[in-house]
């Protein structure tokens, strides 16, 4: 049985929408929000792309840049901060281990013992770290502005099968999963007296009460997950029906090609040379 | 409706109840042992919270529980009562207003002090067993309170007996079914014998017989003079076990008294309001003359006379 076109079913009388999950009949608001999730997919996969590609300072900054005005315009910016502060540890491993030990770099900015930072390692550093940033933003922002729901039915519209679409939709909502039920367990363990906030040897002791339930939970959560699936006819032969569908249009598959196209040149430039 | 008394009021009487019920012994009263001292006064002054994505989930709220007090918070899911409990023992701290215990101000307390004062058992037991055997899991909160040895083991011992646990002692948590993980995390809360003792949603998935724990863990503590506080959605559990009653709505407080108050007819609107029905035995009291809180006996006399 149809239930008509999203068109349809959004312009349909309240009475006949009751009862319809909430992401049939959410509409993304915005240019940027309400692009096909395909399309966003390809923008960040050319961001990534010219942010490595592209020599010297010209492809990382010229990302971040529209990032950023893409961040500021979606509302995102907030959440991709908080979420990009997760790579700080990343960067600053890296503009210690280039500062210090960048192999072929001899130009000393000083010399603090048997430490010699240089300025060669210096540039390198920051040079890998904007790229660094610049692909972990291309994917925040994409993901920021891509319900799950959108992505994944898009991905089954597109003929994805329904297992490889539920190992997206898994691995996607992986990460705010597993740091939902982190904080949870975390919770959970400090209101039976355990110090997570003392000394390192303290903390150290806390690992195992909190990583047992993650990793126990987790495992239990597959179990039931799965078995929920199969409940509700997951592996039935035919076609299944999708109550949304997320909006396309031959503008948009332009936009895609041509991100492709770019992709593709800027390797083949790369590859051949004539790009740095 | 149970054998039990639907109101059973004093905390005597509830430890009664917990004695028909048939699943505490000896070893089971000391598992919720009482503090050695008075539970302290809790007192919530112009409370408010918001998570870090906006929600306000608390709004002003001001209330007061005086030690050994037995008090059931009741509400829809996202009115608050949750957010209200973790205010107790640190774990959220207001972002306006001010939460006393005793009179002192805990913001500056750390949550692993306070969990020697507030013993918070979760409603997902999934969400903090972690050890190999029953009887660690029990022992973990008392080992962080810095007990050892034979306390340890006496306290472990207890509080499985007060939950019906002892036969499992040397199991996988999770080779225990989800009532039995539910019990267990409560026994390793009981364990820490903490003068307030915190039941998030203790009877949601247990059977006859756990509820019946669960009644008996409440009776047992309450009859020792601490003080419980149960976040529930199964009013029939509030209506016989405790006898005040909180109902929070939109991160207020709508109503707050004796259950007899609460259930009575002129607060059903108000219960309505908040997605909560009366429990059936207060509706039959209503409708028969006999108050909110009838007694079963009352009820089947009242029936009878009526044929």
């Amino acid at each position: 049985m149809s239930i008509g076109t999203p068109a349809q079913i959004a312009s349909a009388a309240p009475d006949s929408r009751r009862g319809l999950p909430d992401y049939v009949l959410r509409r993304p608001t915005g240019l940027y929000r309400s692009l096909n999730p395909a399309t966003k997919l390809a923008i960040a996969a050319l961001q990534v792309v010219a942010a490595f590609v592209v020599p010297g300072w010209l492809g990382p900054v010229a990302v971040l840049a529209v990032l950023v005005v893409v961040a500021v315009a979606t509302r995102t910016l907030r959440d991709t901060v908080r979420i990009g502060l997760a790579a700080v540890p990343l960067v600053v491993s890296i503009m210690v281990v280039n500062l210090f030990l960048l192999p072929g770099a001899a130009d000393p900015i000083g010399r603090f013992g048997p430490l010699a930072p240089t300025w060669t390692g210096l540039q390198f550093g920051l040079l890998t770290s904007a790229r660094l940033l610049a692909f972990s933003t291309a994917i925040t922002v994409a993901y920021l502005t891509t319900p799950v729901d959108d992505l994944l039915a898009d991905l089954s519209r597109r003929g994805l099968g329904r297992r490889g679409v539920f190992v997206v939709g898994a691995g996607v909502q992986m990460v705010p999963r597993t740091l939902e039920r982190a904080g949870e367990i975390m919770d959970a363990q400090r209101a039976r007296g355990l110090d997570t906030e003392g000394r390192i040897w303290r903390r150290a002791r806390a690992v195992v009460p909190l990583a047992g339930p993650l990793v126990l939970g987790a495992l239990t959560e597959v179990e039931e997950r799965t078995m929920a699936l199969e409940a509700r006819a997951f592996s039935a032969p035919g076609r299944q029906t999708l109550l949304r569908v997320p909006a396309d249009s031959t503008r948009e598959r332009l936009i895609r090609w041509i991100a492709l196209a770019a992709i593709l040149a800027m390797a083949a430039l790369r590859l051949t040379g004539r790009m740095g | 409706m149970t054998s039990a008394e639907f109101p059973a009021g004093a905390p005597a009487k509830m430890a009664a109840v917990a004695a028909a019920a048939g699943t505490r012994s000896a070893a089971g009263t000391r598992a919720a042992a009482g503090p050695k001292t008075p539970p302290p006064s809790i007192e919530f002054e112009s409370v408010s919270f918001a998570y870090p994505d906006g929600t306000q989930a608390l709004s002003g709220v001001s209330l007061r529980v005086e030690p050994g007090e037995v008090v059931a918070i009741v509400g829809q899911n996202g009115s608050g009562k949750s957010t209200l409990v973790k205010q107790l023992n640190g774990l959220l701290r207001p972002v306006a207003g001010r939460v006393l215990l005793d009179g002192s101000d805990i913001r500056s307390i750390h949550v692993a002090r306070l969990a020697a004062r507030v013993g918070l058992a979760f409603q997902n037991p999934d969400r903090q067993l972690f050890a190999n055997r029953v009887s660690a899991e029990v022992g973990f909160g008392p080992r962080n309170l810095g007990l050892r040895g034979a306390d340890i083991a006496e306290r472990v011992a207890a509080a499985l007996d007060a939950v019906g646990l002892s036969p499992a002692a040397e199991t996988h948590p999770y080779d225990l079914g989800y009532s039995k993980r539910k019990l267990l995390a409560m026994a390793s809360v009981l364990a820490m014998r903490t003068p307030i003792l915190v039941l998030d949603e203790p009877t949601t998935g247990q059977d006859a017989r756990g509820v019946a724990s669960v009644r008996a863990v409440v009776a047992g503590a309450a009859a020792e003079g601490r003080t419980v506080i149960a976040i529930s959605h199964d009013m029939r559990f509030v209506a016989e076990c405790f006898p005040r009653v909180i109902v929070m709505r939109g991160g207020r407080v709508a109503l707050d008294g004796t259950r007899e108050s609460v259930f009575g007819e002129a607060s059903w609107p108000e219960l309505h309001a908040a997605y909560l029905e009366p429990p059936l035995p207060a509706v039959l009291g209503a409708r028969l003359g006999l108050g909110s809180t009838p007694t079963e006996v009352a009820v089947v006399a009242a029936l009878r006379a009526r044929q």
